[in-house]
């Protein structure tokens, strides 16, 4: 397999560079506080309520970011051959099992940070059968406990929910849905002041809510105004860590800050006419999570077929998953944000309601959907989602391929897939 | 009729009901092309016979079909069969789905019972005849025949599609011990409390406390220890497809459990779910050199 990983993706924005450089003093931070001065801190699933702990200033380790991080440093591959000769099956989930397969591996000499320290908790969603035996035996091996979250059944499927998220959030994620969250969140915040001695300020939780709607605001007008311009303005390459290293840092005066910059960058773009590229012919639309170990791979059809990833779900999925109305009921507000992050991604009809709308809005002419064969959770929804994009009178690729696993990624390969795909579709 | 379609349902409230139709029928070796444009590869295959078998109407006389949320590939599968009617790609059976929730916390106990609460209130079943159905299953579970006389095979695993593998087991000489996949749903479980006097909540907690299935908070190898001495088993074998997430983190565990229970064992992982894979024969070769 003639690999060809890692390739830098282009960058044009000032505040690009900023938000990396934020996120990489955040990381010699973070790692000062939990490994040389052992704080209390926890290793969270992405779609946990990181909010609490910001409000309580517990330290996170994201278990997708980790596993980002360490894929970055192309280490994945090492790790996951741990994990098998330790005796689990190569098949295993990948994307949510690295930061435990970095642990087993134990090897600090090697390990980012030396690997993690023993945290206060780990806490996931069972979103899928995998996770709660992932972060059950990360636990075990750092002498830690797990607090799982339920992912309760959604009875009440609205494919429109997008529309509603922001003011009808009762009604879209059911009112039991968010009252047993409510009651699993109070439970997780008892936990974490018994092991802590830390308090859970209200008064901080309410303002961090509300900062949060004003910083995802700045996303979403972003998003908007990118889906309209043409060309795309900025890169997915450049959406992604200005969407989502704020969003690690949500409700933060940095990361409001940083969101209105980013949008205000994006817009000084839009108004001087200037693309991400200058050859864009087609717009893309990638399904699914980032390609850590490659971030080149979006922008390498744009010289030679015009091709532009214009669309990833971290920007535009920060106006319907996260703004919420408070309506003076902030905890149940965050527990309606909690219900339902993974399943709008990976169930219909949500899922598929959402991507048609969304390659509607922004003049989508093909889509590229990750297949990952070794997880059900992220494959989940997109044959029906691949359908109606079809059925809506837009091409979709599905290719095999994982996020964090480089060892079944093939650089050329998978550019030469999407170049033949919109060849045979007519599109160049 | 309702039939089930996962792990841990409340059998007690379709039977009050009088429209418990069993686990839903399919052919595990049917082809399935219109269900491999819906569903994708990593779902349990017999996800793939079932949506195969709606799409040609083989459950037009069911009134339901009751999935679980104690299995990834039930619920997800419910989401799936909504959708597909939504879209009006299936017709057939109204799909429903019992909420069952199963962390090792009250707030999940009561969601559980919820769920059982109304499931019962749309069947129109109330407590006088959910407490009867307890009764009348506590018999049944009492009245289990006892395993027969004769050298045990532990199959233990991903339950099987049908006894394919037991057979191979029995053609041996030893008595095959371990559940098809419809025995598995259709298992009822331990006895339930009776005259609780909330009956939900008594079918609930015994939900909630199975100790099966993928999404159990048991430890896997102290239950796998617990199935050897149980049925004293002269032999395991630990068979498991490709298709499972759950499992199949639990093999180093089990793979000590089965060392220190110093019980010959054949682990055999990654496997087909069709079993085209010789496992019939692995099974005999390993059965085969075991003495008495």
């Amino acid at each position: 397999m003639s690999v060809t990983a890692n390739q830098r993706s282009r960058k044009t924005l000032a505040c690009t560079a900023e938000a990396t450089a934020y996120q990489k003093a955040f990381g010699a931070e973070l790692r000062r506080r939990v490994v040389e001065d052992r704080e209390p801190y926890a290793i969270v699933q992405a779609d946990t309520p990181h909010e609490l702990f910001h409000a309580m200033d517990i330290p996170i380790v994201t278990n997708q970011w980790w596993s980002a991080y360490i894929s970055a440093k192309q280490l994945s591959a090492e790790y996951f051959d741990a994990m098998t000769a330790k005796g689990f099956p190569e098949n295993s989930c990948k994307y949510c099992s690295l930061g435990l397969a970095c642990t087993l591996a134990n090897d600090p000499e090697r390990a980012p940070w030396g690997g993690l320290p023993q945290p206060t908790v780990l806490v996931a969603r069972l979103t899928c059968d995998c996770i709660q035996q992932v972060f059950g035996l990360w636990a075990e091996a750092l002498g830690s406990e797990f607090f799982p979250m339920e992912a309760p059944a959604w009875t009440d499927k609205d494919p429109d929910w997008f529309l509603h998220a922001r003011d009808d959030w009762r009604r879209v994620y059911q009112p039991d849905r968010i009252a047993l969250m409510v009651r699993e969140m109070h439970d997780l915040i008892a936990l974490l002041e018994n092991r802590t001695g830390r308090k859970f300020d209200e008064a901080k939780f309410h303002h961090l809510m509300e900062q949060i709607n004003v910083q995802e605001g700045y996303i979403w007008e972003a998003a908007q105004a990118i889906g309209n311009a043409r060309p795309c303005p900025v890169s997915i390459a450049e959406q992604m860590p200005n969407t989502m290293i704020p969003q690690w840092h949500r409700g933060s005066d940095w990361a409001v800050a940083h969101a209105k910059k980013f949008r205000d960058q994006v817009l000084e773009k839009i108004a001087a006419g200037e693309g991400a590229s200058t050859n864009e012919k087609l717009r893309l639309m990638w399904i699914g999570a980032g390609v850590w170990h490659d971030p080149g791979f979006y922008q390498s059809l744009e010289e030679k077929l015009g091709a532009v990833f214009v669309w990833s779900m971290y920007m535009p999925f920060a106006g319907p998953a996260y703004i919420r109305e408070l309506q003076g009921s902030p905890m149940e507000a965050l527990a309606s944000r909690v219900a339902s992050m993974n399943e709008t991604l990976h169930l219909p009809p949500w899922m598929s309601g959402w991507m048609v709308s969304e390659a509607e809005r922004c003049g989508i002419d093909a889509v590229v959907i990750l297949l990952p064969p070794d997880n059900r959770l992220s494959q989940s929804g997109n044959k029906l989602t691949a359908l109606a994009l079809e059925q809506a009178g837009v091409p979709v690729l599905m290719i095999d391929a994982d996020m964090v696993d480089a060892k079944i990624w093939d650089h050329d390969k998978m550019v030469g897939m999407v170049a033949d795909f919109l060849e045979q579709r007519g599109l160049t | 009729m309702i039939a089930i379609a996962g792990p841990d349902l409340p059998h007690e409230v379709l039977l009050a009901a009088a429209c418990h139709a069993g686990p839903i029928a399919f052919d595990p070796e049917r082809e399935t092309p219109q269900a491999l444009q819906w569903v994708e590869s990593k779902f349990a295959p017999w996800a793939f016979a079932v949506v195969e078998g709606w799409a040609e109407h083989a459950y037009d006389g069911l009134e339901a079909v009751l999935f679980s949320r104690a299995d990834d590939t039930s619920q997800r599968l419910y989401y799936y069969i909504c959708e597909l009617q939504r879209r009006g790609l299936l017709a057939g059976p109204e799909p429903l789905i019992c909420d069952i929730a199963k962390i090792p916390r009250a707030s999940s106990v009561d969601r559980t019972a919820d769920a059982v609460r109304k499931l019962a209130q749309r069947l129109g079943v109330g407590d006088e005849a959910l407490e009867a159905a307890i009764v009348a299953t506590n018999q049944r579970r009492d009245s289990v025949p006892a395993l027969a006389d004769g050298k045990r095979c532990l199959l233990a695993g991903t339950p099987p599609p049908d006894d394919r593998l037991h057979r191979a087991i029995a053609a041996q000489g030893f008595v095959p011990v371990g559940r098809t996949l419809a025995e598995d749903w259709a298992d009822l479980g331990e006895p339930v409390a009776e005259a609780s006097g909330d009956p939900a909540l008594a079918i609930a907690r015994g939900m909630h406390a199975r100790q099966s299935g993928s999404r159990s908070f048991a430890d896997p190898a102290t239950r796998l220890r617990a199935a050897i001495d149980a049925c004293s088993a002269s032999a395991v074998v630990l068979w498991r497809i490709e298709e499972e997430e759950a499992q199949c983190w639990h093999l180093p565990a089990e793979r000590r459990a089965l060392d220190e229970a110093g019980v010959p064992a054949l682990v055999l992982t990654r496997r087909d779910w069709l079993a085209r894979d010789g496992a019939a024969a692995e099974i005999t070769a390993f059965l085969s050199e075991i003495t008495p």
